[in-house]
């Protein structure tokens, strides 16, 4: 509260002295009027579909909801396609929109089993991570990982090979022994590493493109405690220290906040000592805080860095302790549209400089942090980490802000560094690209052909995804 | 004269004289977190949807059953809540994050997360 108060005083005495951002603001509301909304229905009378973020829309003709796997294998035989499972829509990407139909599993949740001695549990994949914990915790396990938002779906979060961080954990698929696959002929199989190894393999990261993932068996470890501290350093001081605190740490990641000169450090790590609840959420207050920087001072860039720099520096460290699943991830009820590519980890620091620089020098309208996360490497064919240790680097645009810099400006970076991009978050790539990135990737298009050879399972983004035009 | 349109619109709605009171964080918390719709297919769609942002305050979203937190929002009218649930709006994503949710379906979940106390009870709140 204390910087928070410092930063708006910092603020207000600043738009004093410039002079210029008063008008500067009125721009800024005018740039922030956001993108046309569409009609809740369309001419036929069909509900509107949107994803999170608002960037993605569709009027599908049928909506189903099974509540058992029968149910769904029956519809799946007949229902007219594209058919597209959604989760809880925060795929930045056109994977959803359909015109045909659209399959929500959130009558399908919940866990279907577990073994306490071997740490696992069958979770039904409509489930959303946010509920899984609380479950998971009832039977004493927790999720070797879990992102930095948890309102997805389990089964989106797999399909998207949706991550955390942790240089020795593996994204959230990673953590995956067995699922049960309906495809789209109504076929039920149960896949494992050593049942149907190959099958298994190529649809665990399966965008919905292989079938429906209804079931999976996680491997969990005890339910844990960690601690959570969050610090602020110098940007650049931040990114040479970043080999150093990704292997010191559990969990550790990095918000570069552009225009700041500063670096926020997340670190987890397994604790006994006595709960510290977190505290309420100031991240956001934080972000919108920044929001107001950038539109008082856009014509001001070194008054915003050094009001940016200065205020952010006063944000004393931040201590919370308790169950895992409590803490890494947060609530974001800031709707932004994201870029994230995972690169290959020696790569991470130099290329997440070498954006920062560039938005600085394009791009005054963001002000979104930009988020540093370590995976370890996995086996699935689609998984962005296939047999590559990876460091991410994520890139944020306030929702009803333009975001083609992230194509322009952002995407020549990753691309150049060898990057490949999250499923679920924006990109401009198709098959030729995937073909290039994936050594498995023809392997895992010919798999999913057999499985759906009608394609009923493919709208048109994944058509161009999967080269099957 | 924003604030004071809908203020007057509020208590017009309320069709009283005084809007609903502001509780104690903690006990909106725990309400919140706990309460369902009385009907066991609404519950299903509450729960794995709303429930994951209404249920929770931290969230940002006003929480269901504190009617405090839902008057100004009532006060645009119903219609207006339903485009901005549809759509989305501010913090809240298109369609609640519940897509197996008709119209009605979600004109049923908002008057149930907006009810009072009282009227979330006489709806079937669970405890």
């Amino acid at each position: 509260m204390a910087t928070r108060r410092g930063l708006l005083a910092a603020a207000t005495g600043g738009v004093a002295l410039a002079g210029a951002g008063a008008f500067d603001a009125v721009v800024a509301r005018a740039r922030d009027a956001g993108p046309a909304e569409p009609p809740d229905t369309d001419a036929q009378g069909r509900l509107l579909w949107r994803n999170w973020s608002g960037n993605q829309t569709a009027y599908p003709a049928a909506r189903l909801a099974p509540a058992t796997e029968d149910a769904l294998a029956s519809s799946l035989k007949t229902a007219a396609g594209p058919v597209r499972v959604v989760g809880a829509g925060h795929s930045f990407t056109a994977l959803i929109p359909t015109d045909g139909t659209l399959v929500s599993l959130d009558a399908m949740t919940g866990l279907a089993g577990h073994d306490d001695a071997a740490l696992t549990a069958t979770v039904r994949t409509g489930t959303r991570l946010g509920a899984l914990g609380p479950a998971l915790a009832e039977i004493g396990q927790e999720m070797l990982t879990l992102p930095d938002i948890n309102k997805q779906a389990l089964g989106g979060a797999l399909g998207t090979a949706t991550h955390g961080t942790g240089e020795t954990l593996q994204a959230i698929h990673g953590s995956v022994t067995a699922f049960r696959l309906v495809t789209a002929r109504g076929e039920v199989m149960d896949l494992s590493a050593t049942q149907n190894p190959d099958l298994f393999h190529a649809s665990l990261v399966g965008l919905g493109g292989f079938g429906v993932i209804t079931q999976a068996t996680l491997q969990n470890r005890k339910l844990t405690r960690i601690k959570k501290r969050v610090y602020a350093m110098p940007t650049r001081d931040a990114l040479a220290a970043w080999p150093q605190l990704k292997r010191a740490h559990r969990n550790c990641e990095l918000y570069i906040v552009p225009f700041t000169d500063t670096t926020a450090v997340i670190a987890g790590d397994a604790t006994d000592e006595p709960v510290q609840p977190r505290g309420p959420d100031t991240d956001t207050d934080a972000l919108m805080q920044m929001k107001m920087l950038r539109d008082a001072f856009w014509a001001v860039p070194a008054l915003r860095k050094f009001i940016g720099r200065t205020a952010m520096r006063q944000i004393p460290e931040s201590l919370a302790i308790d169950d895992g699943w409590k803490l890494l991830s947060n609530e974001r009820p800031v709707r932004f549209n994201e870029m994230e590519y995972h690169l290959p980890a020696e790569a991470q620091a130099e290329t997440a400089l070498a954006v920062l620089d560039a938005v600085e020098r394009l791009r005054p309208d963001v002000f979104f942090p930009f988020e540093l996360r370590s995976i370890a490497p996995d086996e699935a064919w689609l998984s962005p980490f296939y047999q590559r240790a990876s460091g991410s680097v994520a890139v944020h645009a306030y929702y009803k802000n333009d975001y083609s810099f992230l194509f322009d400006v952002v995407e020549p970076i990753f691309r150049k560094a060898g990057g490949r991009p999250h499923w679920g978050k924006l990109n401009s790539l198709q098959a030729a690209d995937f073909a290039a990135l994936y050594p498995r990737f023809k392997d895992a298009a010919a798999v999913r052909k057999q499985l759906d050879p009608d394609g009923k399972l493919l709208n048109p983004y994944l058509r161009k995804v999967f080269g099957d035009v | 004269m924003r604030t004071f349109l809908i203020l007057s619109a509020l208590c017009a709605l309320a069709a009283c004289k005084r809007g609903p009171a502001a509780e104690p964080a903690d006990k909106v918390a725990s309400r919140a977190a706990r309460i369902l719709p009385a009907d066991a297919r609404l519950a299903g769609l509450y729960r794995a949807s709303c429930q994951n942002c209404h249920g929770h305050p931290e969230s940002g979203a006003p929480p269901a059953g504190y009617a405090f937190a839902w008057a100004p929002r009532l006060a645009q009218g119903g219609d207006v809540l339903l485009a901005h649930t549809i759509g989305g709006y501010n913090g809240m994503p298109a369609g609640g994050q519940c897509f197996a949710c008709t119209a009605a379906d979600y004109r049923q979940l908002i008057a149930f997360m907006s009810a009072a106390p009282d009227a979330a009870a006489a709806a079937g709140e669970k405890p």
